[in-house]
């Protein structure tokens, strides 16, 4: 019985603390705001997501994704509400805006919106510069190793080489893989024509014997290590090839380029768009913005910032000449898009 | 006796809700979502059709079902050739080594499965560890081409499954009753006679239920196939993913999945009948 008392006691001391604990965090938590960003993992430096915290008091709150669809579905979920910023691809952007997901951009709080370079403006996912920020361009490459490969590759048809048997590696997006197929037999990207598409993926199923392996994420490894002697990768991985080794090349394949625009938005229920608006006008700092675009490797947006980047960043994150002609992957009919996901399946049936 | 049975009710209560809404409730969602038809662009549309499962019967959807199934079945014979002679010598330690045995069994598990396939990948890539050992052997002259080939995948599903099948086995064996084996012996068996008639059908619950463990989950773990096989083995896991995350056809990977969760159910079922004519018939 005294037993139970003192228990009773201690115990409701012990509530007495925690609620004394939950006031003072609650109190806490009023003073400082959180920004709720959503992108996929490995965006930002460190030092410019801490350098934002600190300046504005703001707490990051950085969730990742890892597929586009994946941040829409979560989005259409909250039904645009949790999440602060978002930053995704181009033709997610495209559909996010016309679910009415997205709002629009309060200029007045973006005293650096004259930075962006205008080159990445007005397309087709936000023709009139109402809801994105430009965060990062891409054109995805072939790279190859010349001691590895006998002759110059010079385009995608190249690839079809049968000297290259079991040794190119690319990477796992269906639309940009089928793509350059349709694009070697001279249609675009975004063909809504089934029997083109059938056609394109026969022409795929040829490519199967040259391919070592698909993989979305780090494919700049293969061939870094040697793994694979040619790889079709995405900008930042590219860049990171390149960078640790410099022999390796680079090839703007002749049958023309793909582009993609990455770009922030504010969701229409955002929780905190004052925070989301402060966040953008901070990384479009010309010096923020160098650091970031360094930092994830893809071709800088941000025209200001072009001078605070070393040299090398400046050549390998400047779109080359008639890069700007490069094509944008869009959305296409439902019908062509389950004949595009069928050829892919069967190529990687045909694997191995 | 009544309340009794009323207060179990109650305390089982919360698993009941838990049970409707954490399993029952999605599952019905996604047998609804696989009649649906997707939207051109986004989401679903509510028209009811068969199209998603008229579309499974396409010849390389097919085939994922079999390449599983195949990968599966040849698993879980190199499994059992691994996992039953270590489970069955594994009971037939010293009660210490036993505890070392499955300690050291254990602490594999205490790192993500996902970290222990990029180890493998260290060791089966080009001039990686095995390439290394095989040539300072001289085995090999040059790097071979090891990792992103089927065989890889093997080893990387076999190393993931294997500690269930020794566990299953080792727990039969370990209740068997040795002196049958003695006793057989005595009345004059070999010894190879005797692990076939006694031991063998004594460890067969454990063998059965190992197959179980392995078989059902071999079906799914299509990220083995993604790291170790460089995406070049389709399995039905990997397609309802690409479906789910990049087709965005949600209707149709909720019909995939459905028809994979017959195939289970039907393969338990099997095993369910087989076990229970073994209980009423016996083996001797």
């Amino acid at each position: 019985m005294k037993n139970r008392k003192r228990f009773g006691k201690l115990a409701l001391t012990a509530m007495a603390v925690a609620a004394a604990a939950l006031l003072t965090g609650c109190g806490a938590k009023k003073e400082a705001q959180t920004l709720n960003l959503f992108t996929w993992d490995g965006m930002f430096p460190q030092e410019v997501l801490s350098g934002f915290e600190e300046e504005y008091n703001i707490k990051i709150n950085y969730t990742n994704f890892e597929y586009d669809e994946e941040m829409l579905a979560k989005l259409e979920t909250a039904k645009g509400g949790d999440y602060d910023l978002v930053i995704a691809d181009d033709y997610i952007i495209d559909i996010a805006v016309s679910e009415g997901l997205v709002q629009k951009l309060d200029k007045s709080a973006l005293t650096n919106w004259g930075n962006i370079d205008p080159a990445f403006q007005g397309q087709f996912y936000d023709e009139t510069d109402e809801y994105t920020v430009p965060y990062g361009a891409g054109i995805p490459l072939i790279v190859y190793d010349p001691a590895l490969v006998d002759f110059e590759i010079t385009g995608y048809e190249d690839l079809w080489n049968p000297s290259l048997k079991d040794n190119v590696a690319l990477i796992g997006n269906y639309r940009v893989i089928d793509g350059i197929v349709l694009k070697t037999m001279g249609y675009s990207f975004n063909i809504n024509d089934t029997a083109v598409i059938e056609e394109a993926g026969k022409k795929l199923l040829q490519l199967a014997p040259n391919v070592r392996l698909i993989n979305d994420n780090n494919t700049q490894d293969y061939i870094i290590s040697g793994e694979a002697a040619v790889a079709f990768l995405y900008t930042s991985q590219v860049t990171q090839a390149v960078a640790a080794r410099p022999d390796l090349k680079v090839v703007y394949p002749k049958e023309g380029l793909g582009f993609g625009i990455m770009a922030g938005f504010i969701p229409s229920q955002a929780p905190n768009a004052d925070a989301a608006h402060k966040f953008l006008d901070y990384i479009l700092r010309p010096e923020i913005s160098a650091q970031c675009f360094e930092y994830i490797g893809y071709v800088c947006t941000t025209k200001a910032a072009v001078p605070y980047m070393s040299k090398e960043a400046q050549a390998s994150l400047s779109l080359p000449e008639g890069a700007q002609s490069g094509e944008f992957i869009m959305d296409i009919s439902g019908e062509a898009n389950e004949v595009h996901e069928r050829i892919w399946t069967e190529f990687k049936a045909a694997l191995d | 006796m009544k309340k009794h049975d009323r207060n179990g009710l109650l305390m089982s209560l919360p698993l009941y809700i838990f049970t409707l809404v954490f399993v029952l409730a999605p599952l019905c969602y996604m047998v609804i979502l696989s009649f649906l038809k997707r939207a051109e662009v986004w989401g679903v549309v509510n028209e009811v059709t068969l199209d998603n499962y008229r579309n499974i019967l396409t010849p390389v959807y097919l085939k994922t079902f079999s390449e599983s199934l195949k990968l599966a079945c040849i698993c879980m014979i190199f499994i059992i050739l691994v996992g039953y002679p270590f489970g069955y010598f594994m009971a037939k330690l010293p009660a210490v080594w036993k505890k070392r045995v499955s300690m050291l069994l254990m602490i594999p598990f205490w790192t993500s499965a996902l970290i222990r396939m990029y180890g493998w990948i260290i060791i089966f890539r080009s001039n990686g560890v095995l390439d290394k050992i095989l040539m300072a052997l001289h085995i090999t002259d040059e790097p071979l081409k090891l990792l992103y080939t089927y065989p890889a995948v093997i080893v990387g599903m076999v190393y993931a499954l294997v500690p269930f099948m020794i566990l299953a086995v080792y727990s039969s064996a370990e209740k068997m009753d040795w002196t049958l084996v003695e006793a057989a012996r005595d009345l004059g068996a070999s010894p190879v006679k005797a692990f076939f008639t006694v031991t063998f059908k004594l460890t067969m619950p454990g063998l059965m239920s190992g197959i179980m463990l392995t078989f059902i989950p071999s079906m799914g773990l299509f990220f083995i196939a993604d790291i170790l096989g460089g995406n070049k083995v389709v399995l039905v896991g990997n397609l309802i993913q690409e479906q789910l995350m990049k087709a965005r056809n949600w209707p149709f990977a909720a019909a995939l999945s459905v028809v994979l969760m017959l195939l289970t159910s039907v393969i338990i079922y099997l095993y369910r009948k087989a076990a229970k004519v073994k209980d009423l018939e016996g083996f001797y």
